[in-house]
C-alpha cells in the first residue's frame, strides 16, 4: 500500500462531510493491517480500477450512520432506512470520487465502481494480498474508519478529447 | 439489469469450475431480487467497471468453498484458513475474467476490481438500486450462487476505450 494514495482520501472525506453534513472531521492515528477485518454494523465497499486498483471499505456503527443520514437528510431519523442506506452509501461513493479526481490530479487516473453496502456486525472482509492502511476520522456524532486496500496498477485509463471520465464525481 | 450479461458468468463460470475442479455445473432457475443479500458462508464480491458495471457476487457455504479449492489445489483443506481463502477468490476472480472476455466480445468491454472476500453468515448486502440476478449453480460439490447485479454504463460516462486487459491468445479466437 502507497501511502501517497492517502491524503486524496483524508481530504476528500473532509470536504465532503464538511459540504454535506457540516461536520469537521480530525484524521486519527494511521494503522497498517494485513489480518482481515471484522465488521462493525455498516460497510460499504467501493473498487477501484486503473493506475490505482484495490478495494476503498467505510466502516461505522449503526449511531454514527443514523447520525449522518439524519444531517444529510435534514430529518430526525431513528433508523437507518432504505433512503438512509442509499444516502450513507452515497456520501462513501461522493468521497471515493472525489478522492479519484485528487488522484488523477497527481498522475494516478482510475474509475471507481458503484458502491455496495454491507449491514451487519463481525463478518470478515479479507482484501487478500492487499495490506489494508486503517484510516480513523474522528467527528462529533462518531468515527469513521476508512480501509486502504490500494496498489499501483499497470492500467491506463485512456480519456478521450477533453472528456475526463471521473469528473462526473466532481461536488 | 441486462439478462444478455447473464450468459457470459454462467458459461465461465461453467467452464473454469470444470477445468480449475472438475465438476460438472449444472444451471437452477433464475430470480430477479431487488432487497439486500443475507450471505451465505462465503462471498466473493468482484466490481466491473467500463461499459457494464456494478457488482457480481458468488455465495458459497464453507463447506462448498473447501470442497472445490480441495479439488484446485490437490490437497484437503480441513479449515478454511487464508490460503483457502485466497483460493475461493481466485476462483471468482478467474471467472469474471473470463466473463469480461466474453463480455467485450459481445461488444461491452468492462474491467473487474480485485476480489473482496466476505467471510461470515447473516451479513446483509445491498447494491442499493442495481437489482440482481441470482443464478444457483449446481455441482456436486455444492452450490454457488452468482449474484449480478449489473447493468450498461449510460452513454458517456464511461470510458470508450480502455487500455485492455491481457487477453492470452487462446481466447481472442
Amino acid at each position: 500500500m502507497n501511502v501517497k494514495f492517502l491524503n486524496p482520501f483524508v481530504e476528500a472525506a473532509y470536504q465532503v462531510l464538511q459540504a454535506e453534513a457540516r461536520l469537521t472531521i480530525s484524521r486519527g492515528e494511521l494503522s497498517l493491517d494485513k489480518e482481515p477485518y471484522a465488521t462493525d454494523d455498516i460497510t460499504i465497499i467501493i473498487s477501484l480500477v486503473g493506475q490505482v486498483m484495490g478495494n476503498v471499505i467505510y466502516s461505522l456503527n449503526n449511531q454514527t450512520a443514523i447520525a449522518l443520514a439524519s444531517r444529510m437528510m435534514e430529518e430526525d431519523l431513528k433508523s437507518l432506512s432504505a433512503l438512509a442506506q442509499s444516502s450513507i452509501a452515497e456520501l462513501a461513493n461522493v468521497i471515493t470520487g472525489r478522492a479519484s479526481v485528487l488522484l488523477s490530479q497527481a498522475g494516478y487516473q482510475s474509475i471507481i465502481s458503484p458502491p455496495t453496502f454491507l449491514m451487519g456486525k463481525g463478518a470478515i472482509i479479507s482484501t487478500l494480498d492487499f495490506a489494508r492502511l486503517i484510516v480513523p476520522l474522528n467527528c462529533e456524532i462518531g468515527s469513521i474508519t476508512i480501509h486502504l486496500a490500494l496498489r499501483e496498477g499497470s492500467q491506463r485509463v485512456i480519456t478521450q478529447g477533453n472528456t475526463v471520465v471521473v469528473n462526473r464525481f466532481t461536488i | 439489469m441486462n439478462v444478455k450479461f447473464l450468459n457470459p458468468f454462467v458459461e465461465a463460470a461453467s467452464e473454469v469450475l470444470q477445468a480449475e475442479c472438475g465438476v460438472q455445473v449444472s444451471r437452477g432457475n433464475l430470480t430477479l431480487h431487488k432487497s439486500a443479500l443475507t450471505t451465505d458462508d462465503v462471498t466473493v464480491l468482484i466490481s466491473l467497471v467500463g461499459q457494464v458495471q456494478g457488482v457480481v457476487l458468488y455465495g458459497l457455504s464453507e463447506k462448498t468453498g473447501l470442497a472445490l479449492v480441495s479439488r484446485v489445489m490437490g490437497q484437503e483443506f480441513p479449515e478454511f484458513d487464508s490460503l483457502a481463502q485466497s483460493g475461493v477468490a481466485e476462483l471468482g476472480n478467474v471467472i469474471s475474467g473470463q466473463a469480461t472476455i466474453r463480455l467485450s466480445k459481445a461488444g461491452y468491454s468492462a474491467n473487474i476490481s480485485p476480489p473482496t472476500l466476505i467471510h461470515g453468515r447473516g451479513v446483509t448486502i445491498s447494491t442499493l438500486d442495481f437489482a440482481r440476478v441470482v443464478v444457483p449453480l449446481t455441482t456436486e460439490l455444492g452450490e454457488v450462487s452468482v449474484h449480478l447485479a449489473l447493468r450498461e454504463a449510460p452513454p458517456g460516462s464511461a470510458p470508450s476505450t480502455f487500455v485492455p486487459v491481457m487477453v492470452p491468445d487462446s481466447a481472442k479466437k
